[in-house]
């Protein structure tokens, strides 16, 4: 055959050639490697998708636990307060009710003074009276109205005063 | 490889016979069978396609053997960058819209390549049959005139051949006509001719040899690997590589460019009446 010779049926076997060729590396080639890329291409996403769902999850704890130490902090805040104020309010009353207590107890005493007092003055003034009676008596050697003087001698001690 | 061919097959029969000639062939008739009036050769170049095909399809199957999402072989990585590498090539070259011309590309890439390898095996590059590249050269020029017709209409298709007198008719069709022959005539030449130079130095040098009384044609040593890394190797993948991105580039600029819309098929009312207006 002539060396620049178009031959119909070389053409021919050689175009049934190349589909064949074609198919061949389609199927060999192009079908198994690109499959083994796409499944490598859906892997990768799907690491970076979960790698990105793991992300925002531990965002949202971390925001919640955020969230849960302000409100604790917030909580322990309010109960120190609120056991603060009830300390406060407890010693004032206390405080109060130790006043009232003492303040009662002087009172008390200033009354059982007072009637002691009073007690020993009316006891003074019978004796003193009774006593001025008696030495009335040995004077004067009569027995004067006892009575009488008793009154005589209750103006004397009115009109001195009282003893303080 | 091809040296001790060579050696063999011309050298030292010619060594024996004395200087004799050197013939520049086309390839052999096998068989041939008659299909009405046609008669349908079945040649040398067919079994050679056939040996390539099988070589290239074993190297896929070999390499895409037992293929893992993890953990890959050296296998797969080539597998995985050769196909990687080409669909990028059609990418860049085609646009995203012609991927999946991408295994034909392949194709003809590995047909070409390895077709032309053949002559380093000392047998027949199949791409120094100028019925092969013309084969190639007519899918090429199908696929343009097919992508021509989807998006311009056969008619705009037909129009563009009077575009943009109508004397330019002849000159239209002769360039159309001309893409495809030049495409396989280019691959064609290089390879055929790189066959002949190769073969011619090989005939010289033995011939030199005996001619200053050499034994031993030793001559044929050393100056025919040089020229075998560019005629062969060179040229090849050369060659090969200049096949696809014309056929590529040829594809892809018959239709619209990537970022432009789709043809409408119709224009709508309101375009017609701002036309008229």
């Amino acid at each position: 055959m002539g060396f620049l010779s178009i031959d119909i049926g070389t053409i021919l076997f050689t175009l049934l050639n190349l589909l064949l060729l074609f198919l061949g590396l389609k199927h060999f080639l192009f079908k198994p490697v690109n499959g083994i890329l796409e499944k490598r291409q859906e892997e990768v996403d799907r690491k970076l998708q979960e790698a990105e769902t793991a992300k925002s999850e531990a965002e949202a704890e971390r925001e919640a636990y955020t969230q849960k130490l302000a409100d604790a902090k917030e909580e322990s805040a309010e109960m120190l307060r609120k056991a603060t104020r009830r300390a406060q309010e407890r010693s004032d009353e206390i405080v109060a009710a130790a006043k009232a207590e003492a303040a009662a107890v002087m009172q008390q005493n200033e009354q059982e003074l007072e009637r002691e007092r009073r007690r020993a003055a009316t006891a003074l003034r019978g004796e003193v009276s009774g006593l001025a009676v008696a030495v009335a008596e040995k004077v004067v050697g009569r027995e004067i109205n006892q009575a009488d003087h008793e009154r005589l001698i209750d103006e004397f001690i009115d009109s001195v005063g009282d003893v303080q | 490889m091809k040296y001790i061919y060579m050696l063999a097959a011309f050298a030292i029969p010619k060594f024996l016979e004395g200087p004799g000639e050197l013939n520049v062939t086309g390839p052999k008739i096998i068989t041939s069978f008659q299909i009405g009036s046609v008669t349908i050769n079945f040649t040398e170049t067919i079994i050679l396609e056939w040996i390539v095909m099988a070589v290239i399809l074993g190297l896929c199957i070999f390499l895409t053997r037992d293929l893992r999402v993890r953990a890959v072989s050296k296998r797969q990585v080539i597998a995985e960058m050769a196909v990687e590498a080409i669909t990028n090539l059609v990418r860049d070259t085609m646009g995203k819209r012609w991927l999946w011309f991408t295994p034909y590309i392949a194709t003809v890439f590995c047909f070409s390549v390895f077709g032309s390898l053949l002559s380093l095996f000392g047998l027949r590059a199949v791409t120094s049959d100028f019925s092969v590249l013309l084969s190639w050269a007519a899918v090429t020029f199908v696929m343009i005139t097919v992508t021509k017709i989807r998006y311009n209409g056969l008619g705009g298709y037909l129009k563009g051949f009077a575009d943009p007198i109508p004397v330019m008719l002849p000159i239209n069709i002769l360039s159309e006509v001309s893409t495809p022959a030049a495409m396989a005539l280019r691959h064609f030449g290089n390879i055929a001719g790189g066959g002949i130079i190769t073969a011619l130095v090989y005939y010289g040098l033995a011939n030199l040899s005996r001619m200053i009384g050499l034994q031993v044609p030793i001559l044929t040593v050393g100056l025919p690997a040089v020229l075998s890394l560019y005629f062969d190797l060179f040229a090849d993948f050369m060659q090969a590589f200049i096949f696809i991105m014309l056929t590529m580039v040829f594809i892809s600029n018959a239709g619209p460019a990537d970022d432009e819309p789709e043809p409408e098929s119709e224009p709508g009312p309101e375009e017609i009446s701002e036309n008229a207006a």
